[in-house]
């Protein structure tokens, strides 16, 4: 599903790498989390996978798809099938819940039909059913972030990215987080989170990737967030 | 493509950028109408050299009794010889067509037809008219020669050339023109400009909901089509102030000067102009919204 082969990343007017020779293999329907200190280019390669920056040099494959070869004309059929999180909800400050959601088929030009009978579902599926017409100010930090993964999940993406999505939440409203993610990640989503939260790694049990210094140093399945050799 | 989708952030766009908005508005307005007040000029200049080319004629004036050009002084008035010979020389000149003979009646009847005013009228005799030649030519472009050879003969008063007077004419009206297309491309670069900025504002309002757009995965259509109406819309909407300007123009300006001209403006050169100021108000936003958006949408 996601194939980083030897994936160098070196930002404009750094010397360091933010990824150095990374190599890793995601499989569809896997739940991976991306750990390492701050700085370790977790964010990078979550950017990567999105072709929101290009690789110095290596390949990269997303879907089946080298997105080398891939032009700028068809990236944002790529991003259709992946869904995004951020530590910082990203939501419109304006519109509802429903509308937050909504907004992601509209751009995309979906059918008004489907997109009335789609969101319910998504709205319900991430646990806020009953709270479709509340703005985002009056939801907690917890509920904010359910919308986001709402609305990221709402157009069925293959894969969900999510890049520090407990960063801005208490520990145990992250635990309902991670719930809904395990849930989209058992409906065949693969899914992929930067995370600094070791109390989450630990839990979870799912394959584990750290980064440091840009480097791969440790890929382990059913892996915990500290050195466990 | 969800069109109501579209309308709705164009909108918002407008009337968060209100001020900008009233100044593009303003601006294309002004640009555009003074574009087509140039167009309508140069077309109202053409046609009237068309029309009077080929009718251009010399009056050659002759000496009377008290004439006050120097010409005749102390010689009193032409004689009938002096008249046959010099309609006999004239008409021996090459370039020449015709020679009509216009004496005081012919030339008091041709005063009242000029549509000159009553009172002017009441205080003036055939008496106090002049009689002239009035010399036809094969090539108006001789005009001047003809004069010059003419200049000096006995009896001959004063010789006027209607060439010059309708070149010191057309003159007027072509530095009118260039004068107003001269302002119409500074207003147009302003326009460009303020369009940039414009973009440029909403472009920043609007980060968030293009951002998430891009995550989303809507297409570069989809996220730079509202930007790119708003620049058009805006543009329309001046491009309609300027018609409205262009019509008061041909109705309080042309329509007055009319009575003047042989060859009146025609609606449908207004509704040419009209046209082709749109046209290119609308493309001129056209692109100096999508050149912005180049610089400050990352797509
Ligand atoms: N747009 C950018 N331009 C230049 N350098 C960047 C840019 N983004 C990240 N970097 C650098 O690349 C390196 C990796 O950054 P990245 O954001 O991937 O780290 P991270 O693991 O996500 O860190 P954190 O846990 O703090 O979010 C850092 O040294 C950072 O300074
Ligand atoms: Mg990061």
């Amino acid at each position: 599903m996601i194939h980083f082969d030897n994936v160098t990343k070196v930002y404009a007017n750094q010397n360091r790498p933010a990824l150095d020779h990374v190599s890793v293999d995601v499989d569809k329907g896997e739940f991976v989390f991306l750990v390492g200190p701050s700085g370790s280019g977790k964010s990078t390669f979550l950017r990567l996978v999105l072709k929101e920056e290009r690789p110095n040099s290596g390949a990269i494959h997303v879907a089946g798809k080298d997105l080398a070869k891939l032009s700028n004309f068809k990236v944002p059929h790529l991003r259709r099938r992946i869904g995004c999180v951020f530590q910082d909800f990203r939501l419109l400050p304006k519109k509802n819940v429903y509308e937050n959601v909504a907004f992601a088929l509209e751009v995309i030009g979906k059918p008004r039909r489907f997109i009335r009978k789609v969101v319910p579902e998504v709205i319900e599926l991430v646990g806020l059913e009953g709270k479709a017409h509340r703005m985002p100010e009056e939801l907690s930090g917890g509920e904010q972030q359910r919308v986001a993964m709402a609305r990221a999940f709402v157009n069925r993406p293959m894969i969900l990215l999510a890049d520090e999505p407990t960063g801005n939440i208490d520990p145990a409203t992250s635990i309902g987080i991670m719930k809904v993610l395990d849930r989209i990640n058992r409906t065949g989503t693969t899914v992929l989170m930067a995370t600094h939260d070791a109390a989450i790694v630990d839990s979870m049990r799912k394959r584990v990737v750290e980064l440091e210094d840009g480097k791969i140093v440790r890929d382990q399945s059913r892996g915990v967030y500290g050195q466990a050799y | 493509m969800r069109a109501n989708f579209i309308f709705s952030e164009v909108w918002i766009g407008l009337r968060r950028n209100l001020t900008m908005t009233i100044a593009v508005i303003v601006t294309v307005a002004v640009g555009m109408g003074l574009l087509g007040i140039g167009l309508m000029i140069n077309s109202q200049v053409s046609s009237l050299t068309g029309y009077w080319t080929d009718k251009v004629e010399l009056s050659v004036f002759l000496c009377e009794k008290n004439s006050p050009f120097p010409a005749c002084k102390n010689k009193g008035a032409i004689t009938e010889e002096q008249k046959a010979a010099l309609k006999q020389t004239i008409e021996s000149l090459p370039d020449v067509e015709r020679v009509d003979f216009e004496d005081q009646a012919k030339a008091y009847e041709n005063f009242k037809d000029g549509g000159n005013n009553s009172i002017l009228l009441s205080v003036i005799k055939p008496e106090d008219l002049p009689e002239s030649f009035r010399v036809k030519l094969k090539d108006p472009d001789k005009s001047t020669a003809v004069q010059d050879s003419l200049k000096g003969q006995a009896g001959v008063s004063n010789i006027v050339n209607q060439r010059q007077i309708l070149e010191s004419a057309f003159g007027f009206m072509e530095k009118l023109r260039n004068m107003a297309l001269g302002v119409a491309i500074l207003m147009v670069l302003a326009a460009t400009l303020l369009i940039g900025n414009t973009v440029r504002l909403s472009a920043y309002n609007r980060r968030r909901e293009t951002g998430i757009m891009r995550l989303v995965g809507a297409s570069n259509v989809y996220i730079q089509l509202p930007f790119v109406m708003e620049g058009v819309i805006a543009g329309l909407i001046g491009g309609v102030f300027a018609a409205v300007l262009l019509i008061f123009t041909k109705v309080f300006i042309f329509e007055q000067i009319q009575t003047y001209t042989a060859a009146p403006l025609t609606w449908n050169t207004v509704a040419f102009v009209i046209t082709v100021t749109m046209i290119i108000g609308v493309v001129i936003c056209l692109l100096a919204s999508f050149v912005t958006l180049r610089r400050y949408l990352r797509v």
